[in-house]
């Protein structure tokens, strides 16, 4: 659209809009001379970088320089080699760390435990989409708690399962021992993962959901004419056609678990007992906040960045394959 | 076909059983929230008989929860609406008009969308000290906006992309110039995305912990949920008055889910589908 056409000045000007409160939109055509058309035209050609600029400006010294800064700072020192160029030793202090190896082994369980995280919405989301009676309620309550605070979904369960809670209390009612659940190493890990997906499962299903709404409708019914089977159904139909969507909540489940279970670890269990329950971020937290090792806890960084664009790209590619399979 | 219809009735089992275990822990925590501690002794379960709001003024005046609440309404309104402002000029911009480097553009802004808070924590949290923003209002909102800015402006973006280039020609023959474009058309018809948006980003900022807790170190400038941490060591033996501030912190982001539930979840999907 050039701006030469628009000839803004043609229009006359109602009485009393040229000043006081139209002044801002009367602004670009005061004067009305061909010279001021033209003075407008080059701030109008400059006005989208003009409108871009404040995102851009946040985005880039705010988001991608302080990433290339963070790698940069894992190659120097901390303490009394503050600044010093140390190459891969906070790299090599990572690697002998059990903290950090826990972690590490952690986000293994966490891909092993990553299939689990995307098929129950998925499943539940196929029953909704297939009118299981009461869809819509279910729609909204299992939704709800994707909208909580991860601090506020830890402190519900730090009370629910303290060892004198009320799981507990259900338990020796039944005659079972009670559970220490967030106090026994081999089990506290579990159940900080069971509850990130307790609460977050409903922001996959409404991705799923909304993938269904893609779905061709008219292949579904065919598969139902035909006499398939709801396994079949899932198997033939919604998996293949919603590749896309599976992909898509695989890469999101998976940088949630990520990057966001630091308010349950902080709340439910502080990383123990015994450091079992560390993931990456929290290891970051602890090494820059409370151990004053800002160049160590950047390296920490750096790896827990590569793990996720690694783990990104590969479930992508994987389910890419998968999908140009069907 | 009645055995479709049976089968249905059978999922509808489980799925009702699941949305207790969904619902279930909150309504226990508000129960609690009512009781006594005596009575929360003697039995975890019991219904409360009366609707009791001591705990509630407990939790609210005593560890200073009014003080954080209000923290976190300053800091969450201030983001949001600078999210919504950002986003909706580089949306627009980015998605309506032709300018040399806009692609370019672009991809910088979705760049962000790969870069997590985690991973860039130390860095920042040096840039913010050595600014003198760290624990102050603009600073943390600073943060804020550059956390969701990424995601704001991409569905902004998408967002404006179904307009159609007519209204806009239409609008600058009228005599509009691209800020007047921007704020007479965009702004208004943008309003159902803004306020999509606005409220996922409200939801993300109020819900924060990390971030908060890393940029607002002293006690006085808290957020709520940082506040609601540390609740947990003050009264491990009080329970009814910890699940109080539990409840006081939860109650804003309830209201919020009874009345734009519909928003929130478009919100998600649109965030999905339009990748």
């Amino acid at each position: 659209m050039p701006i030469g056409n628009a000839e803004p000045s043609v229009r006359p000007v109602p009485p009393g809009r040229a000043d006081g409160a139209a002044a801002g939109s009367a602004g670009s055509r005061r004067g009305g001379g061909s010279r001021s058309v033209r003075g407008g035209s080059r701030a109008e050609r400059f006005a989208p970088y003009v409108l871009v600029a404040p995102a851009i400006l946040i985005i880039v010294v705010l988001r991608l320089y302080p990433l290339l800064l963070g790698v940069n700072f894992s190659f120097t020192g901390d303490g009394e080699r503050n600044g010093q160029t140390v190459g891969f030793d906070n790299y090599l202090e990572l690697i002998e760390d059990p903290l950090f190896r826990t972690a590490l082994g952690n986000v293994g369980l966490l891909v092993l435990l990553l299939p689990v995280a995307v098929a129950i919405p998925g499943l539940l989301a196929t029953f909704i989409y297939l009118r299981v009676p009461g869809h819509r309620f279910y729609r909204s309550v299992y939704f709800f708690p994707a909208v909580l605070s991860p601090v506020i979904v830890g402190a519900i369960f730090n009370l629910l399962l303290a060892f004198d809670g009320p799981v507990n209390v259900l338990f020796e009612a039944a005659g079972i021992s009670p559970v220490d659940w967030l106090g026994n190493p081999d089990v506290a890990m579990f159940v900080v993962v069971g509850v990130h997906i307790w609460a977050t499962f409903g922001m996959a299903l409404v991705v799923f959901l909304a993938g269904f709404a893609t779905l061709d409708a008219a292949l579904l019914d065919a598969a139902r004419v035909d006499g398939a089977s709801l396994a079949q159904v899932i198997r033939h139909v919604i998996i293949p056609g919603l590749s896309r969507t599976i992909a898509f909540v695989a890469v999101t489940t998976m940088v949630g678990m990520l990057t966001s279970m630091f308010g349950l670890l902080y709340v439910m269990t502080s990383g123990g007992p015994e450091g079992s329950t560390y993931l990456p971020e929290y290891y970051i937290w602890i090494q820059q906040g409370q151990m004053n090792r800002p160049a160590l806890a950047s390296a920490a960084s750096t790896v827990l960045f590569v793990i996720m664009l690694v783990v990104g790209l590969l479930q992508v590619k994987l389910l890419r394959r998968a999908g140009g399979e069907d | 076909m009645s055995r479709v219809r049976l089968s249905r009735w059978l999922l509808a089992i489980p799925m009702s059983l699941l949305a207790l275990a969904t619902i279930y822990p909150l309504l226990f925590t508000v129960n609690v929230a009512m009781k006594t501690r005596r009575d929360y002794i003697l039995d975890r379960f019991s219904l409360t008989d009366t609707l009791r709001w001591d705990n509630i003024s407990a939790a609210w005046n005593s560890v200073g929860m009014d003080r954080y609440f209000v923290n976190s309404l300053i800091v969450v309104t201030s983001s949001v609406l600078l999210l919504l402002l950002l986003g909706s000029m580089a949306g627009f911009a980015l998605s309506q008009l032709r300018f040399r480097g806009s692609s370019a553009l672009f991809l910088g802004c979705l760049a962000g969308l790969f870069v997590p808070f985690q991973v860039i924590m130390v860095p920042l949290a040096r840039i913010m000290a050595d600014t003198a923003l760290i624990d102050t209002y603009p600073g943390l909102i600073l943060v804020f906006v550059a956390q969701f800015l990424p995601f704001t402006v991409f569905l902004m973006t998408s967002y404006y992309k179904t307009i159609p280039r007519e209204i806009i020609d239409a609008a600058r023959i009228d005599g509009n110039s691209v800020y007047g474009v921007y704020r007479r058309i965009m702004l208004p018809l943008g309003t159902p995305a803004l306020l999509s948006v606005g409220i996922l980003n409200a939801l993300f900022c109020w819900n924060d912990v990390l971030m908060s807790l890393v940029m607002m170190p002293s006690a006085d400038h808290r957020t709520l949920m940082v506040g609601v941490t540390s609740l947990r060591g003050q009264y491990s033996d009080d329970i009814p008055t910890f699940a109080s501030g539990v409840l006081i912190a939860a109650i804003p982001v309830l209201v919020v889910y009874l009345f734009l539930q519909r928003q929130i979840a478009d919100g998600v999907a649109a965030g999905s589908t339009k990748g």
